[in-house]
């Protein structure tokens, strides 16, 4: 079986382009989400759903433990794709974010179905689709300095990584992000004087 | 100002969607009136979305599922013909989703409901003295959600809890031996946390707790059906 990669046509120059990652081509996503929000285009919705599908599945599977379960968050999602696709707002954020959001509550709903018995579906009123997303325009900004910054710092080695996405884009302090990755404190401080060393070369030959 | 919060890790299984329904709402309730944690939550979700879906991530987990279940419901599964259902619906979902405000009254005033709360079934409002509790049905067993109202000049008696207790101000304010709460704070105490809240003006909040609340002093316990209630 070919990999759902080989699939995405314009990847590779994306993977050049974008500075967000070159791991997801966030843009080849948006176009497809638009074309099905704007033509209904059927051949779109199949190259989200070649993208999502397998690893939709694969979450579910491991968060419910269940085939037949599994399959129909698979399928409540992609129809919610299908049917709100012109609710998604690229400026607010990735395709990806949009899905997960989907996914992330259908999946909520489901699970509430079997544990409490409910069919209240509480996710949408809880992590509203539009309004989860940023909406600021200032923190827009920010957020696209965010992804730039966050291009660079993924040319970080991975244990520097780590340290500055929690300081900086998770906010947490020195002190948390040393319980939190179980390592003394005095190596978070050396790795996040080291990445931001780093980080302050690796700008500057863009910004100054 | 807003001062609590809900905690790093507590917003991470929010994020991931992994809280009971009672506090996924307290946490969306905090975050509508709190933009620090609001950005948080944005920035979370970004993260953890763009995680679920790279490659490295996906297929990590398909080395430690190892083959046997994912890969054959992943030919069992016949994607073109799913495509093939969802995209015969025409159905769309209408742009400005119907948002409806509810509202409750509690010794004649009305309080606007948080969004989060907005659907979900409520109980009839009991009373003891100045407190007024309505129970959320969110039937999630041992874990309870009520709206609690206190009256102004009221107060609950100093207690301690055996599970956690997660309060938050919807309206009014409350003090207690940590100092003054405002509209938004999300206090989370747990067994270790001793507190006599009292409101000058009256408050509302909405209350999870997984045990009954155990009054500690002297003749306080005999209040100890007061733990029950609002619990």
């Amino acid at each position: 079986m070919q990999s759902v990669h080989s699939e995405l046509p314009s990847r590779q120059t994306a993977a050049t382009s974008s500075s967000m990652t070159n791991k997801i081509d966030h843009s080849q996503l948006c176009q497809w989400l638009k074309a099905v929000a704007v033509d209904r285009d059927k051949q779109a919705f199949t190259g989200v759903f070649k993208f999502f599908a397998p690893k939709i599945q694969r979450i579910a599977q491991s968060k419910l433990n269940n085939e037949a379960l599994a399959a129909e968050v698979l399928q409540d999602t992609m129809s919610n794709v299908w049917r709100k696709a012109h609710l998604f707002d690229e400026s607010k954020g990735a395709a990806t974010t949009w899905v997960y959001t989907i996914m992330r509550n259908v999946t909520f709903d489901l699970l509430r179905k079997i544990k409490a018995n409910k069919e209240d579906n509480l996710s949408d009123d809880i992590w509203p689709l539009a309004e989860s997303l940023n909406t600021e325009d200032e923190s827009f900004t920010d957020h696209i300095q965010s992804r730039n910054l966050l291009g660079v710092i993924e040319t970080l080695p991975e244990n520097q990584q780590q340290v500055v996405k929690g300081f900086y884009f998770m906010e947490m302090s020195q002190e948390q992000l040393a319980v939190h990755l179980n390592l003394p404190l005095g190596t978070i401080k050396s790795r996040l004087r080291l990445a931001l060393g780093k980080l302050k070369l690796k700008l500057g030959e863009h910004h100054d | 100002m807003i001062k609590h919060h809900p905690k790093f890790s507590l917003l991470q299984s929010f994020v991931d969607g992994e809280l009971p329904a009672s506090l996924a709402a307290g946490i969306a309730i905090h975050a509508e009136m709190c933009p620090l944690c609001q950005q948080k939550i944005t920035q979370l979700t970004e993260q953890v979305a763009e995680a679920s879906f790279e490659d490295n991530f996906t297929e990590s987990f398909v080395s430690e599922l190892i083959d046997s279940v994912v890969t054959t419901t992943a030919t069992e599964l016949d994607f073109d013909d799913i495509i093939g259902q969802i995209t015969a619906s025409d159905d769309v979902e209408p742009t400005k989703p119907v948002s409806v405000e509810r509202s409750v009254s509690f010794k004649g005033t009305e309080y606007v409901l948080p969004n989060a709360l907005r659907n979900m079934a409520l109980g009839k409002t009991a009373q003891i003295g100045k407190l007024s509790r309505a129970r959320i049905l969110l039937d999630e067993g041992e874990i309870h959600t009520n709206l609690l109202h206190i009256g102004a000049g009221g107060s609950i008696p100093e207690h301690t809890h055996k599970g956690f207790e997660l309060t938050l101000l919807l309206a009014g304010t409350f003090a207690d031996e940590q100092g003054e709460y405002v509209q938004g704070d999300f206090i989370m105490l747990d067994k270790r946390h001793q507190h006599q809240p009292a409101t000058e003006q009256g408050c509302l909040c909405y209350t999870v707790a997984n045990d009954a609340l155990h009054f500690t002093q002297g003749i306080n316990k005999l209040l100890n059906p007061i733990g029950a209630f609002i619990y």
